[in-house]
């Protein structure tokens, strides 16, 4: 375990980035992991002509690429015992098997209201190999102290 | 969709029970169209979720997340949380189990749905020993550059009732049945 203070942090603060290549052996797997068993991120031949999302090609999970997101945020504020409070997405491009997908967290704003509730907000990003963003997303940490 | 071998993945009992086809009863799924937004009543999921520390454990593999603390049950024992503690979107499974094939809220399972974001909301972790149940009531619907979002706000509680987590869940859909069916054949039911 980590000792992560709130006076410690700062604005425009960098985490440590979260990169998973993914493919569809990993879209499967995650779609027993979930429960979320929709064919666009499943079925190759099913989607060659239903293209919900206009590609002929299975697409990775939204809340798969959102879980990378958010191991951004737990690999820093687990180990340091912070509370996630809150955590919002926005998917921009759909992530097709064979991306790397590069997940990066910085600390945008510091909320100094008292003890015990004290919190920061983090700005999370997703982007593929070739720096396409993916998907933009914010997360609420509370500290303790 | 059957014809993809999920079993080989499978390691937890929940998982061995999950139907995995989502084409199956898709024409009954509620559609854009059919979400009655006149009541604020909420309604329940189909089943209740008791968190097994395999459940949490399967959920941040998936997500391959190799953090000791959602993996290994005696090193989380030894921390301050002193058991598992979930990957944040593990309530994805929850959600996707209580909700259920025949009941409100299955528009979550159907072909052809696209996401386009989530908003998550945590107000106690969960913990592996709890019975989670969940109230969904309908949030708000709305057409944007031509393609129809549903959204549910969706709460989690345990066997106590104690609010643990709210999901605002958002999708955007085939706006009625025909258009399901359309996907269900492989036909895009989209226009946007």
């Amino acid at each position: 375990m980590t000792k992560t203070t709130f006076g410690s942090v700062q604005a425009g603060q960098e985490l440590a980035p979260f990169t998973k290549k993914v493919n569809q052996e990993i879209f499967w797997k995650y779609a027993v992991a979930s429960f979320d068993y929709n064919p666009v991120h499943n079925d190759p031949e099913w989607v060659k002509t239903a293209q919900p999302f206009k590609v002929p090609y299975t697409v990775a999970h939204g809340m798969m690429t959102m879980s990378f997101m958010t191991s951004v945020v737990t690999s820093w504020a687990y180990p340091a015992a912070l509370t996630i409070t809150k955590i919002s997405t926005k998917f921009t491009k759909p992530v097709a098997p064979g991306w790397t997908v590069k997940c990066t967290g910085v600390i945008s704003e510091k909320h100094v209201i008292a003890k015990g509730k004290n919190y920061v907000v983090v700005d999370l990003k997703a982007e593929n190999q070739d720096g396409e963003v993916l998907a933009v997303g914010q997360a609420e940490v509370l500290f303790p102290d | 969709m059957n014809r993809i071998n999920f079993e080989r993945f499978f390691k937890t009992e929940k998982q061995k029970q999950f139907s995995t086809d989502f084409f199956k009863n898709a024409e009954e799924y509620e559609t854009w169209d059919d979400i009655d937004f006149s009541s604020d009543k909420e309604f329940d999921g189909e089943q209740t979720f008791t968190i097994k520390a395999e459940d949490m454990k399967a959920y941040a593999e998936g997500v391959l997340d190799d953090n000791a603390l959602m993996n290994d049950e005696k090193y989380a024992q030894k921390s301050p949380y002193r058991s598992l503690v979930p990957h944040p979107i593990f309530m994805t499974q929850i959600a996707f189990w209580c909700i259920g094939t025949q009941g409100r809220g299955n528009w979550i399972r159907t072909p052809g749905a696209r996401n386009p974001g989530q908003d998550f909301e945590f107000h106690e972790p969960f913990r592996v020993g709890e019975t989670i149940h969940i109230k969904m009531r309908p949030y708000d619907r709305y057409i944007k550059r031509g393609k129809y979002y549903l959204k549910y706000k969706t709460d989690f509680y345990n066997q106590k009732d104690v609010k643990k987590a709210t999901w605002i869940l958002t999708l955007i859909l085939p706006r009625t049945k025909a258009d399901i069916k359309k996907f269900v054949q492989g036909v895009r039911g989209l226009d946007a």
